[in-house]
């Protein structure tokens, strides 16, 4: 770690646990409930946020001293669009295959307010480097919970993982399901990946009290 | 921040020049990209329309299409005939394919005549009609593309979503899905009915091929109905068509 | 009537935070008093009902496939759909920052009281999903996408008023100390989206059956008149 002064590893290391984005910070809750019923999805969405925040973080950092404080909020916006949307097109036209399956989540890339969130409050007061990391962790930070979230919600409610029948074939009574295991189908329902991240809470603050609230 | 940075004339002349940089950044890349998308776009559809009759590279669980080297070529030997259906009239058109069926929808709505592409494709002996199919699903755009005999029972299906939830609504574009119409007859008693995507049925292995129903994806009710209203709307279209055939 | 339909299905079946998940940031950061929850709500429909029919406009008159059109005919072919995404987003910024300014102007009180809320609606992704779904869904004029707004924002102003009430109340309630504030707060909104599901069936339901009835009477129609080809379809099938 001769490259990462110890204030740089906090930076990716906090937003893991005690600073997690969506668990404390309440950022980039939307993604998270609408893409982990399924582990796949969970994982290419977060690494696209994984480049898209690190990225933005960087340019944001390197504008902070010329953008006008009145219209901030606007040039935030368009920076994010306007590299999610070129990546898009450079990958429709060179990586079509992977384009397909990223083309569903541009939009919710660009309405995450992680990135949104973490230019406001960490890459318009600090340099190019510090900022690259903050958004490095925080992403990985929202793609722990994401996977967390969408290993259990696709092991309880299909009863497979990536896509794979872990549990045995429901139809054909394999595995799990010839001694009368059932998928519980409610799992894969939205309402359910607000309840599991509400689990996450509990178990997280019950193991580290200092984040209980008043 | 600096007072410079404050001052209207500041903020101004940003905001032009921000605006004239980004735009001209998405306007290059997108005409330089033009191109090869629309390219990569025409082989997805000869790729798609290929795959519901049934010429796919799918192993045992997934669904895979013929490698886009392979798909022109492919699509000529397949494809015998592209009709275009407009009024009535039928007539051919090698580039049928390429019809944008949003665009031909909106005509219709606009009161103009609808153009409707079919294709005629043989394989083993057999002649397949192919349409394509467009409707809406719970977030975006859905469609896909059905095969038929010329009785309109479904030879082979294909969807595909533009952002429905993944792990619910996305699974329309799984084999398990798109396999489940295959047998399905679109028509009951000599009309048109249709294949609702229906929750709760009998018969939820499929065997019943006649009732005009297939099993619903759990938790994608407003997908399925989707799924349920293109088939029924687009389909019922080519109907006065394939009564000429037999 | 298709616009009290759409009313309804834009409040309840299609809940902006309920049914589709979007604004959650905001709405689980800002309703910890009914007071501020009010003012963030009202907000947050002022701004949809202005923003979706002006995107509307915009997505109508320049970005379609050959919206530009009314330009001359040579501008038919453009396709400028690729920019919706930074048009939408800059009409919305825009428009919170006017109403920011019209607002601190002409009346300073409710500017003091919505002040720091305002701003937070441009990254409230609610607004955006609300023009996106304009636009994804092909909503036909004007007045059903004014309508639409009103609802969505309604709708949101609704769930947002009453995670506030139940959070001013559960206060008083011995909830287990780690899962107090927002841990709580997930696991009810997941119990009032559970909820809000059996909203589900309330439009679609009927309308489905009624649109069956008509349809096949419609095709019973045709086949009157060729009955025979019908016949002759039966026995192919068999």
């Amino acid at each position: 770690m001769g490259l990462l002064s110890k204030k740089d590893v906090a930076l990716i290391k906090d937003p893991l646990a005690d600073n997690n984005p969506i668990t404390i910070q309440v950022l980039g809750i939307c993604s998270a409930l609408a893409i982990t019923a399924e582990l796949e999805a969970a994982i290419v969405m977060s690494v696209s946020v994984l480049f898209v925040l690190g990225i933005g973080n960087v340019v944001i950092s390197l504008m902070r001293n010329i953008i006008p404080s009145k219209i901030r909020i606007i040039v935030q916006l368009i920076v994010v669009a306007a590299l999610v949307i070129i990546v898009d097109q450079v990958l429709k036209a060179f990586a079509y295959e992977l384009s397909k399956t990223l083309s569903v989540f541009v939009g919710l890339i660009i309405t995450n307010c992680i990135i949104m969130g973490r230019f406001e409050a960490f890459a318009l007061g600090n340099g190019p480097w510090k900022s690259f990391l903050d958004g490095i962790g925080n992403a990985l930070g929202y793609g722990a919970i994401l996977i967390i979230v969408a290993f259990f919600r696709e092991l309880l409610g299909a009863g497979t993982l990536l896509g794979y029948k872990v549990l045995g074939d429901p139809i054909e009574k394999t595995g799990l399901y010839a001694i009368g295991y059932e998928n519980n189908g409610f799992m894969i329902m939205p309402p359910m990946a607000l309840i599991v991240v509400g689990i996450i809470i509990w178990v997280q603050r019950t193991r580290n009290k200092a984040l209980i609230e008043d | 921040m600096s007072n410079k940075t404050d001052s209207n004339v500041y903020t101004i002349l940003f905001a032009i020049a921000m605006v004239i940089v980004v735009g001209g950044l998405l306007a290059f890349t997108a005409s330089a990209l033009r191109p090869r998308i629309d390219n990569n776009e025409r082989l997805e559809k000869q790729q798609n329309i290929l795959y519901a009759m049934g010429v796919n590279d799918n192993d045992e669980s997934s669904a895979v299409f013929v490698s886009t080297n392979e798909a022109p070529e492919l699509f000529k030997k397949y494809i015998t005939k592209q009709l275009v259906i407009q009024d009535g009239k039928v007539s051919e058109d090698n580039e049928a394919y390429l019809i944008d069926v949003k665009k031909e929808q909106a005509n219709a709505k606009a009161g103009k005549a609808r153009r409707l592409p079919l294709f005629v494709g043989e394989k083993d002996g057999k002649t397949f009609y192919i349409a394509p199919i467009r409707g809406k699903g719970l977030w975006d755009a859905i469609w896909g593309y059905i095969a038929m005999d010329k009785s309109m029972v479904v030879q082979g299906a294909y969807f595909d979503h533009k952002g429905e939830t993944a792990g619910l609504g996305a699974n329309i574009k799984q084999r398990f899905f798109m396999d489940d119409f295959i047998g399905e007859n679109l028509m009951s008693n000599g009309t048109f009915k249709g294949i609702r995507v229906a929750k709760g049925n009998n018969d939820p292995k499929n065997t019943d091929k006649n009732d005009n129903e297939v099993d619903a994806i759990a938790g994608a009710t407003i997908t399925g109905d989707g799924v349920s209203a293109m088939l029924k709307s687009e389909l019922s279209q080519y109907v006065s068509y394939f009564k000429t055939l037999k | 009537m298709e616009h009290l339909e759409l009313f309804l299905k834009s409040i309840f079946i299609d809940n902006m935070v309920f049914s589709v998940f979007l604004g959650m940031c905001s709405y689980l950061a800002v309703s910890k008093k009914v007071s501020t929850a009010v003012g963030l709500g009202a907000a947050v429909i002022f701004v949809l009902l202005v923003t979706v029919p002006l995107n509307w406009l915009l997505d109508q008159y320049i970005l379609q496939p050959g919206a530009l059109s009314w330009l001359g005919e040579e501008y038919a072919s453009y396709d400028l759909s690729f920019l919706s995404f930074i048009m939408f987003i800059a009409t919305i910024a825009t428009m919170v920052q006017l109403v920011e300014i019209i607002v601190e102007k002409f009346a300073p009180a409710l500017y003091n009281s919505l002040g720091i809320f305002l701003p937070l609606i441009a990254v409230n992704c609610a607004i955006l999903g609300g023009s996106l779904f304009m636009q994804s869904r092909e909503i036909p004029t004007l007045s059903l996408a004014t309508v639409y707004g009103l609802g969505s924002g309604i709708g949101w102003f609704l769930a947002i008023l009453a995670i506030a009430a139940i959070r001013e109340k559960i206060r008083y309630s011995n909830v287990p100390p780690a899962l107090r504030g927002l841990g709580i707060t997930f696991i009810i909104t997941g119990l009032m989206a559970i909820g809000f599901m059996s909203f589900g069936g309330m439009l679609t339901g009927g309308d489905e059956e009624k649109k069956d009835k008509n349809e096949t009477a419609n095709i019973e129609l045709e086949k009157g008149n060729e009955n025979d080809v019908a016949d002759n379809t039966i026995k192919v099938i068999e």
